[in-house]
């Protein structure tokens, strides 16, 4: 299967520079859909999912592959070859916020700017570090999830994916947006919870924007002040919002950050 | 129900549906709670206090939703449960558990529905509870039995695994063994000759003793033979496709190879396969069950008597099955019944034998799915029925 097939790859949008939307962990590429048409007139856009995420190829995930966040990255690498883009804007949203930074890491010339929301190196807490998380906590999560085992299963056909116009065809669904095979957002969540990228934030040469809510549980202020710390050039922007998905819950001003980082001289004018 | 039905009704006391809506609210089976977009409490019911042993100003307008929730489902809650919300406008059926002032955990099943203001912006949630306490007893007990026979089966398939190798290597080495000793024992008898002939012996039981050495060597020979051909046997079983094997022409071509008695009266053969004419298996498998059945019927002859054999075939329970039947000396299958299939076990050691014939028919007809039954009696007889699927 090739690359774009794999990670259910959709481009759309016009312009010079692409702009690639990585979705985080718990949803696939539809988390960006009141975000990323916004930028459809000025770039193109490519969303993708993740494999074992939304429709990317379940038969792809092989464990032992993706038992660290490196083997994400080099599928987004793939993407970017595939397509021959360089100089992209590469948005990654919580787990893929360092996804993003991992590309960055490896092919330098492929990303010209860095867009990480909500983003933590590390969710449970070290000696000298807030993670905001104990491995108890993350333990519960696991839990939680097992308990949702029905919740998670993909045996209900996401029909509406392919019927943007006709929100009333989802209206039947149950949770059907997130839908995903619970053994792989199991394992996808272990991987998530238990990574430290800390120590490749200082090799990032990339400008990036590290965007994220005044309240989110997932990535407390301090994580996004770290961040912005340890990333050489880097620039902090705090919404006045509430929640772990800006891009879900405060569209606009997410949009608006990302529009005053990629082209300040437009907005001033504006 | 025709309209004429319905007049027929009798009058419903109206009394009986006026519902006092505020009681209903907040003394419902279930908890309401209503919550701004950010999660911030600012409605419940009474019955959701009393689960959670608060009092209402303690929360309206100081509490999330998500605060209710343990740390682990807070988590979900934000990753997977207000995405979803805000997608598709409302959640279903999501499990978690609430912590109560006392710490205490209630299990609950929430549904959600997001209201939007005119402008299409997020303006309330409205949530229900419902409490689950037992459904996730129940739940955690088919959680823990899924996890119990996944585990089970891992162990089985790497228990299968390791069999199957040993199997293999167990193969090998009897096979690599009998081959290693082969030269060595051949090199033996030879020296043995040579010895023999340029040696003088004084000692007039000698010549006993070097005939007891030859037996011995022989009987070493044998058995690394029969060692040998357990091995290839199965190998050519395993490596040969089944096919359909024309019993009549077969079974006289091994009767014409089967080595003549010497000075025993000739044996008498009778062939019967009207009902099965043809059985479908692995060529040299067959060769190899059916030349050693008849080779025992031959070499187990009552002394004296003229060996009456009958090879036939019959169907029974949609197998075939292919019986032998001789009326040689029989086996008292009381005492060896359980050890007729053995590797190198005799019961007549007064006749020659490596001990591997029964061992290698019982294992071929095993490995071609089928299985071995057997009817003896001493002085009589011993019928072999070899069942075998088609």
């Amino acid at each position: 299967m090739d690359v774009l097939n794999r990670n259910n790859v959709t481009v759309t949008g016009t312009g010079q520079q692409a702009m690639v939307f990585v979705h985080g962990f718990g949803c696939n590429q539809h988390m960006w859909r009141l975000v990323a048409p916004a930028f459809e007139d000025r770039y193109r856009v490519i969303l993708l999912d993740l494999v074992g995420a939304g429709k990317s190829d379940l038969t792809a995930y092989d464990p032992a592959r993706y038992s660290s966040l490196d083997a994400h990255a080099e599928d987004v690498l793939d993407v970017l070859q595939a397509l021959d883009l360089h100089d992209i804007v590469l948005v990654g949203h919580s787990v893929s916020a360092m996804i993003a930074v991992l590309v960055a890491i490896r092919k330098p010339a492929r990303v010209a700017r860095l867009v990480l929301v909500a983003p933590s190196p590390r969710y449970l807490n070290d000696t000298g570090y807030t993670g905001g998380f104990e491995l108890a906590d993350i333990e519960e999560l696991f839990e939680t999830m097992d308990n949702n085992y029905l919740g998670w299963s993909a045996g209900i056909t996401p029909v509406i994916m392919g019927h943007p116009e006709r929100p009333e065809l989802s209206e039947e669904l149950n949770n059907s947006f997130c839908n995903t095979d619970p053994a792989i957002a199991q394992h996808f969540a272990r991987v998530t919870f238990l990574s430290d990228n800390r120590a490749d934030l200082p090799h990032v040469r990339t400008p990036a924007l590290i965007l994220q809510s005044a309240q989110d549980a997932l990535a407390p202020l301090a994580v996004g002040q770290y961040l912005h710390q340890h990333l050489a050039q880097s620039q902090l922007t705090v919404l006045n919002n509430s929640g772990h998905c800006p891009h879900l819950s405060a569209p606009q001003q997410t949009i608006s950050a990302i529009n005053l980082f990629l082209e300040p001289a437009r907005i001033a004018q504006v | 129900m025709k309209e004429g039905d319905i007049m027929n009704m009798p009058a419903l006391d109206l009394r009986l549906t006026e519902e006092n809506l505020d009681d209903l609210y907040d003394n419902a089976p279930c908890g309401y709670c209503s919550c701004l977009p950010d999660g911030t409490l600012v409605k419940l019911n009474h019955t959701l206090l009393q689960w959670l042993g608060y009092q209402r100003e303690e929360l309206v307008a100081r509490h999330c939703l998500q605060q209710l929730l343990t740390v682990g489902g807070r988590l979900h809650f934000e990753m997977h449960g207000v995405p979803l919300l805000l997608l598709q406008g409302h959640i279903r059926e999501i499990s978690y558990s609430l912590r109560t002032k006392a710490g205490a955990a209630v299990p609950v099943l929430l549904n959600a529905v997001l209201l939007r203001d005119a402008n299409g912006d997020p303006l309330v949630v409205r949530v229900t509870l419902f409490d689950i306490t037992d459904r996730r007893k129940y739940e955690q007990e088919l959680l823990r039995s899924k996890a119990e026979a996944e585990a089970q089966r891992e162990q089985l398939r790497t228990q299968n695994e390791e069999l199957i190798r040993i199997n293999a290597d167990l193969d090998s080495f009897v096979y690599t063994a009998s081959h290693d000793l082969r030269q060595p024992v051949h090199n033996l008898a030879g020296l043995f000759q040579e010895f023999e002939r340029s040696a003088t012996f004084h000692d007039p039981a000698s010549g006993n003793m070097v005939g007891m050495f030859h037996g011995a060597l022989q009987q070493l020979l044998t058995t690394i033979d029969g060692l040998t051909e357990v091995v290839q046997r199965k190998r050519e079983l395993e490596q040969a496709p089944a096919e359909a094997v024309e019993l009549q022409a077969f079974t006289e071509e091994i009767i014409r190879s089967l080595p003549a008695a010497v000075g025993e009266p000739e044996a008498v053969f009778t062939l019967d396969f009207g009902a099965v004419p043809t059985l479908h298996m692995a060529r040299p498998g067959l060769q190899s069950v059916l030349y050693n059945l008849l080779s025992n019927a031959l070499k187990y002859a009552q002394p004296g008597q003229v060996p009456r054999i009958a090879v036939r075939t019959a169907y029974h329970d949609g197998m075939a099955v292919l019986s032998v039947q001789d009326n040689g000396r029989g086996i008292d299958l009381e005492r060896h019944g359980g050890e007729l299939f053995q590797l190198f076990r005799r019961f007549h050691p007064d006749v020659a034998g490596s001990g591997v014939g029964l061992y290698l028919v019982n294992r071929l007809v095993h490995l071609a799915g089928g299985r071995v039954e057997t009817s003896s009696e001493v002085g009589q007889g011993t019928t072999f029925r070899l069942f075998l699927p088609q």
